[in-house]
């Protein structure tokens, strides 16, 4: 078994007072939460020149109705340009059904994931061209697509 | 002009033997499409009973097709089977379980993407945040 941790610290002065958020959690498999992730796609890098819709996460190559994890990150600067995230077979934008959000050059985001429906994401220009990093922690990836 | 930053670390010694694992990540949260930092938040914990479906955020009151933040931990110690699912509408996107973090951009995308959670097993101990780039209280009953 691996041992898979994520920490995330949020600091802001939107309030009167700071906010501070600050946890550490250990990936886990939901059949048994005491053992940790322990596959992965790995680490990728995907350039983007259009903004042609592009499947990052194909979800039959992953075990369904479990506990897998998703970190991307838009590894450009621009807070002009951004890419929209879906959770959909084939399609992202700002309404698709369903578009999870955007993110702008330098965002991140790490959110469950079921596994059970393509993740797709699309550039928000043409003119520029982006750069985003993604990488799934798998609880369960299937052997013959994998 | 407010100044938020999220940061994460992930890290792993032996998910990929013989290549230690290191990411980490830092960023700015901006209001839409700008370089000024979001002004306005909230944020609150629950209980979330087992089958209990709650709308943790409506979309009514955001900007459509806005920049907003979303973290929800559920901070639940009584046991590591305790999980809820995270829902944008209808449909399940992921399993939040005890002990698990998220922090993910919502773009309120088309009137009709309300963020929701439901409990599945257990009672869930959760606390939650949204950053905001705009937001509109709903008007008081006359």
């Amino acid at each position: 078994m691996a041992t898979t941790q994520a920490t995330i610290n949020v600091s802001s002065d939107i309030l009167s007072y700071p906010i501070s958020i600050s946890k550490t959690m250990t990936m886990s498999k939901a059949a048994n939460p005491s053992i940790g992730l322990d596959e992965t796609t790995g680490l990728r890098t995907k350039k983007f020149t259009s903004t042609t819709a592009a499947v990052i996460v194909e979800h039959d190559e992953l075990t369904d109705d479990k506990a897998h994890k998703l970190y991307i990150r838009n590894a450009g600067t621009s807070k002009s340009n951004f890419f929209f995230v879906a959770y959909n077979a084939s399609a992202a934008a700002a309404d698709t059904a369903e578009t999870i959000g955007k993110l702008y050059g330098g965002d991140w985001m790490l959110m469950p994931y079921d596994g059970n429906v393509n993740i797709t994401v699309a550039s928000s220009t043409a003119s520029e061209t982006q750069y985003l990093e993604y990488m799934v922690f798998a609880d369960g990836i299937v052997a013959a697509k994998g | 002009m407010a100044t938020t930053t999220a940061t994460i670390s992930i890290s792993s010694s032996d998910l990929m033997p013989g290549s230690p694992l290191n990411i980490s990540a830092s960023s700015v949260l901006m209001k839409t499409g700008i370089t000024t930092g979001m002004e306005l938040m909230e944020m609150g914990n629950a209980e979330i009973a087992k089958d209990y479906e709650a709308q943790l955020f409506a979309d009514g009151p955001a900007t459509d097709n806005g920049a907003y933040w979303i973290y929800i931990c559920n901070t639940t110690t009584e046991d590591s089977t305790y999980y809820i699912e995270y829902k944008l509408h209808e449909t399940v996107i992921g399993r939040l379980y005890a002990g698990d973090w998220m922090f993910v951009p919502y773009n309120a995308s088309d009137g009709d993407a309300e963020v929701e959670v439901k409990g599945l097993i257990g009672i869930n101990k959760i606390e939650y945040s949204m950053f905001k780039t705009a937001w509109t209280l709903p008007a008081a009953e006359s």
